[in-house]
């Protein structure tokens, strides 16, 4: 179930599971994480350039540094974790009958971990030769 | 501290900005990955993206990001100290006063460009 706490000592009473409770200290500390990640993939690729300066060279030119591919993956990882995590509280809080909730939930993971393979798979497969 | 106050509009608001950049995050991460495909295919959707409502949709997007991330310390700092629950009503109007500050900044870098279509 779904913790709703205000403090680490309300959340640990309420978490029946183990894995609730680490979910709900994951999403803070990635939470943390991703502010500078995202805010910074943002200022860099939204704010101080344009939006349609990522043509495909660009993205290629980007790519070819480790740096920036090890970024962008953490960037896909933690963003993938802690979004589905987030959408699976609203899912959890909202489709109320349980079949329904099994499918919503089951669809949905199945999606986004397609969409996770793809991104993961177009950052290390590629090549810039 | 919850039912119709602050605490509530602030509840609604992470989940809603949540919500919203996961699934923009989702069709970023599918329309980034189509450069495995070649160029052709990576263009022939990035071209699509020059449309106006999209570039002025995601000054939108960054200003989600922020209150997001903003209200996201709010609650880390409820959830660690005492003093963020007394507080957590001043804390949110110092989030939207962030969260508005930046997107007036992201607007103003972004809108001269949009208008001259670079």
């Amino acid at each position: 179930m779904t913790i709703r706490a205000r403090t680490m000592q309300d959340a640990k009473q309420q978490s029946h599971t183990n894995a609730e409770l680490n979910w709900w200290i994951f999403m803070r500390i990635s939470g943390l994480i991703l502010i500078f990640l995202v805010l910074g993939h943002i200022y860099m690729t939204f704010v101080q350039v344009s939006e349609s300066d990522a043509t495909f060279d660009a993205v290629i030119n980007k790519l070819s540094n480790p740096a920036w591919k090890f970024y962008d993956w953490l960037l896909l990882a933690l963003t993938m974790l802690h979004g589905v995590n987030g959408a699976r509280y609203s899912i959890d809080d909202y489709v109320r009958s349980r079949p329904n909730r099994a499918w919503v939930r089951n669809s949905f993971f199945t999606v986004v971990a397609m969409i996770f393979a793809l991104g993961t798979v177009g950052l290390f497969s590629f090549n810039p030769n | 501290m919850y039912k119709g106050r602050e605490g509530q509009w602030a509840f609604y608001l992470h989940r809603l900005s949540g919500l919203a950049i996961l699934a923009y995050f989702l069709i970023h991460v599918i329309s980034i990955s189509l450069f495995v495909f070649g160029e052709k295919i990576y263009m022939a959707v990035h071209g699509g993206y020059d449309f106006i409502l999209f570039r002025l949709a995601l000054i939108l997007v960054a200003a989600g990001v922020m209150y997001h991330a903003m209200n996201g310390l709010r609650i880390i700092v409820m959830d660690f100290t005492g003093k963020g629950v007394a507080y957590q009503r001043q804390l949110w109007y110092g989030v939207l006063l962030i969260s508005v500050v930046w997107t007036i900044y992201v607007a103003f870098k972004v809108l001269p460009r949009v208008a001259a279509g670079v």
